[in-house]
Order: C-alpha cells, then structure tokens, then sequence
C-alpha cells in the first residue's frame, strides 16, 4: 500500500476539520475526532461543493449546501445523503498524517461500517475486471451469481427487450453497487440489461460465497442487508415518500 | 416536443409545448426534477444533453458559473428544446406526490402596490385564472423587458386563489424590483410559472413549527401561519416566529402578526429581532402582542429556542448568510434532522 504525507496533526483543530492536499496533488478532507483522524473526499458526492466549507461536530459531517450528512468515522451516509463518502486509510505518525490507497469495496455503498475483518474477506473474494466501451455485462434471462461494484467508469441500464427498451438508470460513482439480484433468494435471473459505457473497472464477487461470508458475522451482516433494503427502496421510491 | 430525462433511477418521458422550458415541462407533467431556485440562480437543476438542441434563453444567468458548456451541460430551467432531445440529469428522480400542486404557466396582472418599508412593497397580481398552490412555495415571475424571471414567495394562502400577493425588496440595479418602483408596473401584465418550491407546511405535519425569517423573507411565513391559522393548527401545536430586519423602521406586517398571534395567544409566540437598534421604549407598547429583541435573528432564536426542539420543524428565509447560520445553530445545537430543516436556496 502506497502511503502518502497529507498534513501535520496541528493543523487539524480538535473536532475539527480541514482540506489538506497529499503528496502527488490528492485533495482530501482531515478530520479529528477525539484521539483519531479520518480521511474522506474533498466534494461531496451530490454536487461540486468542497465539505471543508460545510458542518462538523467532531462526528458527523454535514454539506452546508443540501445538508446531506455522513459518520466521519465509516462514511456512512444519514439522514438526506443518498451516496457514502470515499474514505481513505490513515496513518498517524510522529505528528504526521498519512494516507494509505483506498479500495472500491471499502467505500462501497453496502459496505461504509462493517467489520474490517469481514471487509478484508469480502475484498479477497472480489476480483477485478477491466471492460472496454459498449461491453454488455449481462442481459434478461442471465444467471444472476454475481453483484457488481463500479470502480471506475460508467455502466447503463436498459429494461424490456428487443426494440422495446427503456433506459433503467446508470452508475457512475465510485462504491456503487449493482446486479444485487445475486444477494437475494429467488431471484436466479438478470431483469435488466446491463451495459459499459466508458472503459470501466468493477469489481465482481459471487453473490452466494459473500452472504456465507456474511453469515459468519452477522452484526456485519445485518449493517449490509439494512443497506441492501434503503438501496432497493431507492429504486422503488413511491410518490408521497416524502 | 418529446423530451426523455434519463436519471439515475430510471427514464421519463415528457411533452414541452414550444419555448416551454425543460424544467418546467417536466414538472408540470408530474416529473420532480432536481431544482431549487428555478430561475437560473442555484444551479441545481443542472443536466447534459445527450441528443438533440436546446436552446439557452438566459445565456448569462448566474447559475451559468455551475455548468460546463463544453461537456454538454445546461441549467433545465433556462433552457428550451428545439425538436426532442434526451437530457441526462445525475441524481435519483421520482413522480410528483398525487397531492402536489400543479406546475402551470399563468398570467396576471399587478393589482394593488401598498409600500410596507422606505424599501419593501408589496404587491398584489390579479390572475387570470384561479390556482392552487401549497403554503410556503414561489412563483418565478417575468416582468416586460427584464431578462429571467424571478422567485417571489405568495404572503397568502387560499384554495383557487385568483389573487397572489408578493413582497418585493427594493435592490438597486436589480432588474425587477427597479422596474416595479419605476412606476411603470401599475396594471402591467406579467407571467408567471408555479408554484415551485418544497419548503411547505401541511396541517398533516403534526409538529410544532419554528419560522426564522430575515427582511423580505417573511413572505413565505406570512402564507404557512394563513393556513395554519385557517386550520387553527396552534390550538394543538406549538408556533415561534422569529422575524429579523435592521430597525424598526425596516419591520413591516405587525399588525398582521399581531392578529395572527391574537387567534392563538397560547402556542403562537412572535419576535421581531433588531439588529441594528435597540429596541425603542415604543416598540412593545404600539405592539403588544409582539416581543422585540436587539440581535441578529439567528442570535434571538437561538437564546429564546434552547430546551424547546422537541417536535419542531424549521422553516427557514431570507438573505443567504442568515439562512446558513440559522442552519448551523438548528443543526449543530438543536440537533434537528436535515429533513425538519426546509427553506429553498435561491443562490
């Protein structure tokens, strides 16, 4: 793991916060709380607004602009937030701070809050895959064994088939989950086609072997179910929700 | 014109009658595409064209300064679709709620104009036809000759309402208010497009509610407390008010809340904060059902509001700086969840 010089420890006020820029030009957001500092993106990930300028309690984090709210310590998204933070690893040494490289599952959207040992065992099951522009992953009727997290670049939706299709919605943040049909019981086939628009990397990971993983920690197991359900209701959002 | 906005979620489909704007369209069929200001300033409802023409019909609207031109972007509620077009919008969207009030085009034209302050008028624009809109929200108003339209909040509150009554700060070298106090605005006909907005309050809220408003942002306040008065909501829920201008020759609709908070002495509370002045020995006597308070109203609020957030929902207006910092103080010390938190950002 690469490990990178961000800032000095006084530069971050008790329970505070700061924008720090780490070796090689990477803008990150420091933040103290009580004896650990956390590292997280610079702009949050509704809109092109710096954090740094937003609300901090030395626990949550808030953008001043739509007051969408994250846990420094996981990233994790509450209240409004519709999307986790990217958290970095962080190093404290002889007053510095570093930070380490940061990895897609680990700011996935199922994933901001669970067991580190767990993480790093749903990590060694991922493997990474690297597609070229107009890649189709998988269409209606395909075995749905795996779930996807977009590491990079951008994938499409379609519904229907043939000539009748319909655009279902794209990714394109970091950490975003998608083919979960692969994490729910009787639910064998794909419903959607999914298609690369960009060269992207995702990391794909056997729906079956990662709820066994889950079984066997089960505290964490129930933070990604809760997380799997806010995600599906997301897409089944009914008017009057508000 | 067949407009399809693909989101994040999912795609809609929508028609736009020539000119129409895409944000407009959209909300008028029932699509609650992201916005907030809906009158070029905020940049929220910001999207790319994917395939088609749009054209820009406020090409240096402040909001501009959020779009990248060069990767397609255009701000939806400036921008109008010259044959069909697919546009990109990066946020999850949903249909309206069935309750919602309806998006129209309408038109109108000033009635009366009643001078509130040396700098605040208000106005009244007699409609054409009647239309419903939700305590709280905004019309985008064009004015002859102005560039844009602006956002003006309704001070009252009425089912088919045929008369909308606005209040308008004085800003020199801003376009619509200079226009208004030129002298030309009397009988003039203006469009408007609404209502917009989506910091309303319902009697089905069933919280106490806290208005903290600064100068000309009374406006949407005047209209939640018509309907909560109308539904003689503060005989079960509690109401604090607290409305901040520079002295008390800036204050105007004392005597409106005073009657408001006559209906309801018990749970009804109103101050006016001063923050510029001391409070004048005749401020409470002429006054009597008001409290008056020296200090930035975000200030009052705080020092007065502290131990009573319990059930509470904060409606929030005015100049930008005093938004933010009543949001820091309800945040931050009041600890209210973001969604109890409602105000539409105009910049």
């Amino acid at each position: 793991m690469t490990k990178k010089l961000i800032c000095r420890i006084a530069e971050i006020p008790a329970n505070g916060m700061k924008e720090c820029e780490a070796e090689g030009g990477l803008k990150l957001l420091v933040a103290n709380s009580g004896s650990e500092y956390f590292a997280v993106q610079a702009i949050c990930p509704h809109q092109d607004v710096a954090l740094c300028e937003g609300l901090y309690d030395g626990a949550v984090l808030t953008c001043h602009q739509h007051l969408w709210q994250w846990d420094i310590r996981t990233g994790a998204p509450m209240g409004l937030a519709e999307a986790p933070l990217e958290r970095y690893d962080v190093m404290v040494e002889g007053g510095a701070i570093y930070v380490g490289s940061q990895h897609a599952l680990s700011v996935g959207e199922l994933f901001t809050g669970i067991a580190e040992g767990t993480l790093a065992a749903l990590t060694a099951l991922a493997k990474r895959e690297e597609y070229a522009e107009g890649n189709t992953l998988y269409k209606p009727g395909d075995p749905a064994d795996d779930f996807f997290v977009l590491d990079a670049g951008r994938v499409e939706f379609q519904i229907g088939r043939d000539e009748r299709t319909s655009p279902a919605g794209f990714m394109l943040k970091k950490g975003e989950v998608f083919g979960w049909a692969a994490l729910l019981e009787n639910q064998p086939t794909r419903i959607a086609t999914a298609r690369v628009l960009e060269k992207s990397a995702l990391l794909r990971i056997n729906g079956r072997q990662a709820l066994k993983l889950l079984e066997s920690d089960p505290a964490s197991g129930y933070i990604v179910m809760r997380r799997l359900s806010a995600l599906i209701a997301r897409f089944l959002a009914a008017p009057g929700a508000r | 014109m067949r407009i399809q906005v693909n989101a994040r979620n999912r795609a809609y489909q929508f028609e736009a009658t020539p000119g129409e704007k895409i944000l407009y369209a959209g909300l008028r069929a029932g699509t609650d595409l992201p916005y907030e200001c809906g009158t070029g300033t905020c940049g929220t409802c910001k999207a790319r064209l994917i395939e088609g023409k749009v054209a820009d019909a406020w090409p240096d609207a402040p909001g501009k300064k959020y779009v990248k031109p060069a990767q397609g972007e255009f701000l939806m509620c400036q921008c109008a679709a010259e044959g069909d077009v697919t546009v990109e919008v990066a946020s999850f969207v949903y249909a309206m709620d069935p309750g919602a009030c309806q998006l129209a085009a309408l038109s109108g034209r000033v009635g009366a104009v009643r001078p509130l302050t040396h700098d605040v008028t208000a106005i009244d624009v007699v409609l054409e036809a009647p239309v419903d809109f939700d305590a709280g929200q905004f019309m985008a108003v064009n004015a002859p000759g102005v560039p844009g339209m602006r956002g003006y909040s309704m001070v009252n509150f009425a089912r088919q309402a045929k008369t909308l009554e606005f209040v308008i700060k004085r800003k020199p070298g801003g376009g619509f208010s200079e226009w208004l106090f030129s002298g030309k605005a009397a009988g003039a006909a203006l469009e408007l497009i609404g209502p917009l907005g989506k910091a309303t309050f319902y009697p089905s809220l069933a919280r106490n509610i806290l208005c903290i408003a600064g100068g000309s942002g009374i406006a949407g306040m005047m209209s939640i407390l018509a309907r909560a008065c109308q539904e003689r909501y503060f005989e079960q829920y509690q109401g604090h008010v607290y409305f901040g201008v520079r002295t008390m020759r800036d204050a105007f609709y004392l005597d409106e809340l005073s009657a408001f908070r006559a209906g309801f002495p018990d749970r009804l509370a109103v101050t006016i904060a001063l923050s510029d002045e001391s409070v004048p020995a005749s401020a409470a006597a002429e006054h009597p059902l008001l409290r008056f308070e020296r200090g930035f109203v975000h200030e009052v609020a705080k020092r007065e509001m502290a131990g009573k957030y319990q059930n509470v929902r904060a409606y929030l207006a005015g100049p930008p700086p005093a938004v933010d910092a009543a949001i820091r103080v309800l945040l931050l010390e009041a600890k209210l969840t973001a969604d109890n938190i409602r105000y539409d950002k105009f910049s």
